[in-house]
């Protein structure tokens, strides 16, 4: 026991216990949201994840150059903070050092520590050039940021030098196991320092270094270097599957009387726990599709608005003052910031600590449109036409099926006796483009001897829009009356050309009784196609980039079936556009978008399809028919129409097949 | 205020009408009900009214068969705060339907201002608002496209032909027709619409509200479709040819000229 212990114990307690009673609060916090949000199933898969992408680094590594920074500096302080506990420990206690695990062992984990805090100096000056020189946009400025790198710089150099001084002072048995601290020492010894002298500078900068390391855990609860902590749970309650559900709401429980997010409170702990694990990288900025065409939605900054919206709140929270917590909607998350997006995911997917930024979005709707009636003006009567006609489209529910006259299809009222059901969807009902899609679409299962049927007049609009809309009644009534509807004809598979209508059916009528097997027609196709059912043989001898829908893709993880569609059609040459697969940009119709003006900055639509019609490509392919509207549109306000054609799928294969 | 709207429920605009059997009416069955979008401004105009003026009610009121308690539910999910429903048969004509609502009308205790729409989407006679207005001896404004409003009087501001306005001050109590233009009505909130569901309709037979078959004026018999809609003629050749067989056609095929 020396001076030193009583020192080190007085602030260190100081450190930690501030430390402490500031995650407390946080924890208060988030406890103190009230939606719900059950994360504690599928314990094995969750911890796997956490060792991937926590440990493994998995999610970081998807960005090359600065995942690998971000790896050496998670890693390196990892074997830094073991040299750092034992620090502790043995300012506290000295001869409570780790030298006990055995000599090769110790020299090891200080070799590792050596290299590794002079490769954390290598990856932080990269960091520094990426963000002060780079300037990637999707970093923005950060002083945050620039604290953090210098108190990490600086406990990295001190760490090295302390262990130079040590080496000069001490001779330790361990200094061959120093290689970057020996180079150094090397350097000082030319200072003709005296062993006494080196020793007081091994303690002065080992004490510079643990002050760093316990204003480091002062300083973490209140900044974005909370992720340090919070993504690691974070990762654990992480969504574990692609394809997801919005969340239902209990219309029968007379005890709910707050439909949706109004304010912070209304959302859930893991909503909490996402803010608290933004570290603001900017990753579902950079590929937003709204943020990238103007709008004033960045998913970034809406995350970074929600969390000082919670902490701006934080002492009426705490106090339980529930009547005095600020609105969501505020100067920040206006209305037309909820409204801009296109629910495609992106954000999500490229999210490293799997914040789930669009649930939150959707929550915000819900309480827009639900309790305060407010919604762009355009999108009324896009709900009167669901509730009175079951389709977005101004149309007669009496002529849903006129897009079959003539093809003899039958529906499953007049013949019980198919294998899968067609369910047509609004689109491929009324719009006269995707009635073509859908007689083509029909014409191929016709080919292939599918034994199918309809249900004509008695479909509805799957509510898909109402929903993302935020409209979850009038979505819960539309989704009620079709599981209705197709359990009565106990229907078993259910095949689609449209991913919206396949992503709600599949993932959001199983809490209303509905459970089918759910086949979108890319995936129909393509197994039609490998059944050898179907065989396209007249040459398309065409350039074709194929659009992936979000819906399909990023919501489902299908990618790869219309593809293998595409390449089954003799002649054709199939290119990728820059940005494709999980990385695809959004048409600009997804989230209930279809029916919304885009009075705000560039056309989603206008920019996908310059990046279509940079592949050359003679055919834009899509699978989905809103993807179809916007290209079409894209290709027309482009004035290439008579040059590029906007074909679905389905359209390729049938005309390739006899 | 005591703000009364009178709205009539119409098939959805969408509908494809088929005549009844016996060819006296429409034939009602599987046809998707909605409020007539009109009377949907004069809900709206009454609701404004009513947030403006502290301690107003809103009364939405509906004569036909049994169903339009259904459309007076949608006045209520809009915020409407009591409903009444005139029992009349469905082939009831505005002059019943008038003096049925004007009936049930004089039995409350006070009405200081009447809304309407300027017309039903389904019938278009655009009748009903002045026969109320008629026999409850109130002054009206029809086509309704702005309001200004005061306790006692209303300067209104009306659309004449010619895409002319005219300004009209008008004593309350009156009634007012509403047109396109008045106003955005409002998408009903889910608490109002859950609500709603639990607001009293009053139910009024044609006993009542002092009248009688008797007053139906119009019986109608043998409706008849509109020719279905001929495909297009292309006139072909050059402008001189084109212009003069477009005239021949319109003169001796159309008969227009």
């Amino acid at each position: 026991m020396t001076w030193q212990t009583f020192v080190f114990i007085a602030v260190a307690g100081a450190a930690f216990g501030y430390s402490g009673y500031r995650f407390t609060l946080l924890y208060k916090m988030a406890k103190a949201h009230k939606a719900k949000a059950y994360r504690l199933d599928r314990i094995y898969e969750r911890i796997l994840t956490a060792i991937a992408n926590v440990l493994g680094q998995k999610a970081v590594l998807r960005k090359k150059a600065a995942g690998i920074m971000h790896a050496t500096i998670f890693w390196g302080f990892i074997l830094i903070s073991v040299g750092t506990l034992e620090q502790f420990l043995s300012t506290i206690y000295q001869p409570a050092n780790f030298e006990f695990i055995g000599h090769s062992a110790y020299s090891a984990l200080v070799f590792a520590q050596d290299i590794f805090t002079f490769a954390i100096l290598l990856a932080l000056s990269y960091a520094s050039y990426r963000r002060y020189i780079i300037r990637p946009e999707g970093l923005g400025k950060s002083r945050d940021a620039t604290i953090v790198i210098c108190m990490t710089s600086s406990l990295m150099v001190a760490i090295l030098l302390m262990n130079s001084f040590l080496i000069l002072g001490e001779d330790p048995w361990f200094k061959d196991a120093l290689p970057v601290s020996s180079v150094l020492a090397g350097v000082f010894s030319g200072l003709s320092l005296n062993a006494d002298t080196s020793q007081i500078l091994h303690g002065v900068f080992k004490w510079i270094h643990m002050l760093i390391v316990l204003g480091f855990a002062v300083y973490i609860p209140r900044s974005k270097h909370l992720h340090l902590v919070a993504a690691v749970p974070n990762t654990f309650f992480r969504s574990l599957d692609r394809a997801k559900g919005i969340k239902t709401i209990n219309f029968e429980d007379e005890a709910v009387t707050q439909y949706g997010a109004a304010k912070i409170t209304d959302l859930s702990w893991k909503d909490a726990l996402d803010y608290y694990s933004c570290t603001e990288c900017g990753r579902c900025q950079d590929l937003c599709p709204a943020y990238n065409t103007q709008k004033p939605l960045s998913p970034k900054a809406l995350i970074m608005d929600l969390k000082d919206n919670l902490y701006r709140n934080k002492e009426k929270i705490l106090a339980g003052k529930e009547d005095e917590i600020t609105p969501i909607i505020d100067e920040n998350v206006t209305e037309d910031v909820i409204w801009a997006c296109t629910s495609c995911r992106a954000c999500e997917i490229a999210c490293p600590v799997f914040i789930e930024h669009t649930d939150k979005i959707f929550e915000i709707r819900k309480n827009l449109v639900m309790m305060e009636s407010k919604f762009p003006a355009e999108v009324q009567s896009v709900f009167k036409n669901m509730e009175t006609n079951a389709t977005p489209w101004a149309f007669s529910s009496a002529d849903r099926a006129q897009w079959a006259d003539g093809l003899s299809i039958k529906t499953a009222a007049e013949d019980q006796n198919f294998d899968v059901l067609l369910w047509v969807g609004c689109a491929g009902a009324y719009d006269e483009r995707n009635k073509k899609v859908m007689r083509a679409f029909a014409s191929i299962l016709k080919k292939a001897g599918v034994k199918f049927a309809i249900l004509g007049t008695e479909e509805q609009c799957t509510g898909d829009s109402a929903r993302r809309i935020g409209n979850e009644y009038l979505f819960q009534t539309l989704a009620k009356s079709n599981v209705e509807t197709l359990n009565r004809y106990n229907v078993k598979k259910v095949v689609t050309a449209c991913p919206h209508c396949f992503n709600t059916i599949k993932n959001e009528y199983g809490v209303f009784g509905g459970n089918y097997d759910v086949v979108h027609h890319s995936e129909f196709i393509a197994q039609l196609i490998a059944e050898g059912k179907i065989k396209p043989s007249k040459a398309v001898d065409e350039t074709i980039t194929f659009h992936d829908s979000c819906y399909m893709g990023r919501w489902n993880n299908v990618y790869q079936e219309p593809r293998d569609v595409l390449n089954s059609l003799p002649s054709a040459r199939v290119v990728e556009m820059s940005q494709n697969h999980d990385q695809s940009m959004c048409c600009g119709a997804g989230g209930g978008r279809m029916w919304m003006e885009e009075k705000i900055g560039a056309r989603i639509n206008d920019k996908r399809t310059e990046q279509a019609l940079a592949t050359k490509a003679g055919v834009i392919a899509s699978s989905c028919p809103f993807c179809l509207t916007m290209l079409g549109d894209g290709v027309k306000t482009k004035d290439m129409a008579d040059k590029v054609r906007v074909m679905d799928i389905a359209e390729l294969i049938d005309q390739s097949t006899s | 205020m005591n703000i009364y709207v009178c709205l009539k429920q119409t098939p959805d605009t969408e509908t494809k009408i088929k005549l009844a059997a016996d060819s006296n009416g429409i034939d009602t069955a599987g046809i998707k009900w909605i409020v007539s979008p009109y009377d949907e401004l004069a809900i709206e105009e009454a609701l404004r009214l009513k947030e403006k003026n502290a301690g107003s009610t809103v009364t939405a009121i509906s004569a036909g068969p049994a169903r339009v308690v259904e459309a007076i539910r949608t006045a209520l999910a809009m915020g409407a705060d009591n409903g009444i429903h005139v029992e009349i048969p469905e082939t009831a004509d505005s002059n019943l339907t008038a003096k049925a609502i004007a009936g049930a009308l004089k039995k409350e205790a006070k009405v200081d201002i009447l809304f309407t729409g300027k017309e039903a989407i389904d019938d278009g006679a655009a009748q009903v608002s002045q026969l109320v207005a008629e026999y409850m001896g109130f002054p009206y404004v029809t086509s309704l496209v702005g309001a200004e409003y005061s306790a006692t009087a209303v300067k209104a501001k009306r659309e004449i032909e010619g895409g002319a306005f005219e300004m009209i001050e008008i004593q309350l109590p009156a009634l007012f027709a509403a047109q396109k233009g008045l106003n955005e009505p409002r998408y009903a909130s889910l608490p109002n619409i859950m609500k709603a569901k639990k607001k009293e309709v009053k139910p009024l037979k044609l006993a009542d509200v002092g009248c009688s078959d008797a007053d139906q004026k119009i019986r109608f018999k043998n409706f008849q479709l509109p020719p279905p809609k001929q495909a297009g003629k292309k006139v072909a050749g050059d402008a001189a040819a084109q212009a003069k067989e477009l005239v021949r056609l319109l003169h001796e095929e159309a008969k227009v000229i």
